[in-house]
């Protein structure tokens, strides 16, 4: 059977054909129910401040500014928001073959902690720019391999990637902390007793450009094209290549589509690999981007919050970059709270945890919309 | 290695592996009706906080630990909701929850307590007889826990016979492997699994007062630190069995507990090594190169009744 007869078959098994029916309820649902899932989660967040005595407007205020209060602010929230980006776009890449992805926290350490250890060992002295290049690709080479590892468990073994993705991000962090523990792995050399364990800090050529090198206030670097690029990539493989079709008949039926002649085991692995790579790739932007230099507890959350990101999404890759953007300038802004106004940057957890609950909790209600 | 380490070794084993034999072994049950609770740690983290924060006020650690259960239980029945009848992504759902809990009690516990309060807490005193403590190496080990370590093993014994022994136990059975055989035997498959859901409830609330009122006998934020992941991966290296989960769990204990061994007997092992080393064996486990480990069928599959 030829290839692209191959295709036409399964994309005639699945109705995959392009054209889909009635979008416009579901769509409105689909962009309407994460908006008033996030104004609901707001106001609560509103009350909650309200409650603790501060007034309003001085906790707004701070929160403005902390987002976007400044080029500095704005920069670092965009900054968040292309890491957050990179992770949402490894998840509904996966997902796309009905694979959950729930490991982007390991992926992101991994990614990190070898671009740390590519731009410390060896890079530096490349020519071209190449200093930050080879770092850039390690990091997100090893977070493919991270859940590569998953893909194949899954095709060889049948093993539930959401189980194993999880438990390699647990297997991730303590190896992170091991190598900056360590004296033989990547921590500094101690030079008195209260060196820190982390890594000393990586050379200026391995370092990602700044985007505006004139304007030396604003911390935004070359990480924005990285995102934008992947993001492009991912979109036009996802809408408009055969692979993207590929990967959705494994994930409705992985009989039906070996037996139209696609190769499922194979098509998951590199499901998870970009995946995972995507992660990686995030942690690596990370280090060579803004913190310079590895700590144990370098990928704080990012990549949870980039799961809950490609999760808010519905596999849409606009709506990766509008919910990262939204966790990016939620998160400056929440810390800025905390240090101009006193409120806790928990309430800012709080929204989030809420945001998630809701649209996950009215996700059936959006399904029932689109069957009808 | 001294005789005083070694019952201070597994003493300490012991104490680490009690809360969570408490909510892998609730979370065994429920898994077992296919309802997965990635919520575990937010549950834990509340009902911990909760119980410090009960206890702290009222002077009474015990009633700490029922104001816990029952915050626990509360938390539970929403997750039940979402993830039984709304049919809601059981990851997504319990993500959601762990983010929602350690926001919600970290503001709390800043706004309460202030955020550097040193602040002791009324809890559970260590079992302290004579008898027991007597006997070499196992008895200063075992008068080093309170009353909740055995309630702990008792409650693996309980939930044993409950899943094995009981009909309530073939129900769970049979709606976790073939939810729709099990409907149409006439088993209401939804009551079930809340069932089973609000069991893992009650038990996750035990650990995480275990934690705070029958342990440190304070609360620090997130102070979990991922035992509810923990306790699901001893599910999953238990093979979703009680007493496999339990070994799961004290294995685990150990480990965690050989980290304050190692330094004292000037041995060089990492100690991230000893930390990663219950999710290699569960990922081990569930890839088969070690034992076997089979999950339920229908584990994170909703039900809908077919129309």
């Amino acid at each position: 059977m030829s290839r692209s007869h191959a295709l036409r078959l399964a994309s005639k098994e699945f109705g995959l054909t392009g054209k889909r029916g009635h979008v416009f309820p579901a769509l409105s649902l689909q962009i309407g129910v994460p908006v008033a899932a996030t104004a609901v989660a707001l106001l609560i967040g509103l009350a909650i401040i309200a409650s603790t005595g501060t007034p309003l407007e001085d906790a707004i205020a701070a929160f403005w500014d902390g987002m976007a209060g400044s080029a500095f602010n704005v920069g670092a929230s965009i900054n968040r928001a292309v890491s957050l980006t990179l992770v949402g776009l490894g998840f509904i890449f996966a997902n796309r073959a009905n694979l959950t992805n729930v490991g982007g926290e390991g992926q992101l350490a991994v990614g990190g902690m070898f671009a740390t250890a590519m731009a410390l060992h060896g890079a530096a002295a490349l020519p071209l720019g190449l200093a930050f290049l080879v770092p850039l690709i390690v990091g997100a080479a090893a977070g493919a391999v991270w859940g590569g590892i998953a893909g194949v468990l899954k095709a060889g073994r049948g093993t539930n990637e959401v189980i194993s993705t999880l438990l390699l991000t647990f297997v991730a962090l303590p190896l992170v902390y091991w190598s900056v523990q360590s004296l033989h792995l990547l921590r500094k050399p101690l030079t008195d007793l209260s060196s820190l364990p982390e890594s000393p800090e990586i050379p200026e050529a391995t370092r990602l450009p700044l985007l505006f090198p004139s304007n030396q206030t604003s911390p935004l670097h070359i990480g924005l094209l990285v995102a934008i690029a992947a993001l492009i990539i991912v979109a036009v493989v996802l809408q408009r290549g055969s692979f993207g079709l590929k990967l959705r008949a494994v994930g409705f039926n992985q009989i039906a589509a070996r037996r139209a002649g696609i190769r499922s085991g194979s098509l998951i692995i590199i499901a998870m690999a970009v995946s995972g790579g995507l992660g990686g790739l995030a942690g690596a932007i990370m280090i060579l981007g803004e913190q310079f230099y590895l700590t144990s507890e370098f990928s704080s959350g990012y990549g949870f919050d980039g799961l809950v990101v490609g999760l808010l999404s519905r596999g849409s890759a606009v709506g990766v970059v509008l919910g990262a953007l939204l966790f990016g300038f939620l998160r400056s802004g929440s810390i800025d709270m905390e240090i101009t106004a006193h409120v806790p940057a928990a309430v800012v957890l709080i929204c989030q945890g809420l945001i998630v609950i809701i649209i996950a909790g009215s996700a059936i209600f959006v399904e029932r919309m689109r069957r009808r | 290695m001294t005789e005083a380490q070694l019952a201070f070794f597994l003493g300490s084993g012991l104490r680490l592996a009690t809360p969570i034999i408490f909510a892998g072994t609730g979370e065994m049950l429920s898994e077992r009706a296919g309802v997965l609770n990635l919520s575990l740690d937010g549950m834990m983290l509340i009902a911990a906080f909760t119980a410090a924060l009960t206890s702290w006020a009222t002077g009474s650690p015990a009633i700490g630990l029922l104001v816990a259960i029952a915050v626990s239980l509360a938390v539970a029945y929403v997750q039940a909701v979402l993830s039984v009848t709304l049919q809601a992504n059981q990851l997504v759902v319990g993500i959601g929850f762990n983010i929602l809990a350690l926001g919600a009690t970290t503001f709390l516990y800043r706004e309460i307590f202030g955020p550097l309060s040193r602040d002791t807490i009324p809890g559970f005193a260590q079992l302290n007889f004579p008898w027991l403590a007597a006997i070499p190496v196992i008895g200063p080990a075992l008068t080093q826990q309170t009353a909740l370590a055995y309630v702990g093993l008792l409650l693996v014994a309980v939930t044993w016979l409950t899943l094995n022994f009981t009909s309530f136990g073939l129900s769970v059975r049979a709606v976790g492997e073939d939810p729709r055989a099990a409907d149409e035997a006439g088993i209401n498959v939804i009551k079930v699994r809340y069932l089973a859901v609000l069991y893992a409830g009650a038990l996750a609330g035990l650990g995480g007062a275990f934690m705070s009122v029958g342990d440190s006998n304070t609360f620090t934020e997130g102070m979990t630190r991922g035992a509810g992941y923990l306790a699901i991966t001893a599910v999953i290296f238990g093979g979703w069995d009680p007493w496999r989960t339990l070994a799961a769990c004290l294995l685990f204990g150990f480990a965690t507990a050989l980290q304050f061994l190692i330094p004292a007997m000037n041995l060089d092992i990492p100690v991230s090594l000893l930390l990663m080393l219950p999710y290699v064996l569960a990922l081990l486990a569930i890839a088969g190169v070690a034992g076997r480990s089979r999950q339920p069928a229908a584990l994170t599959l909703p039900f809908e009744r077919a129309s």
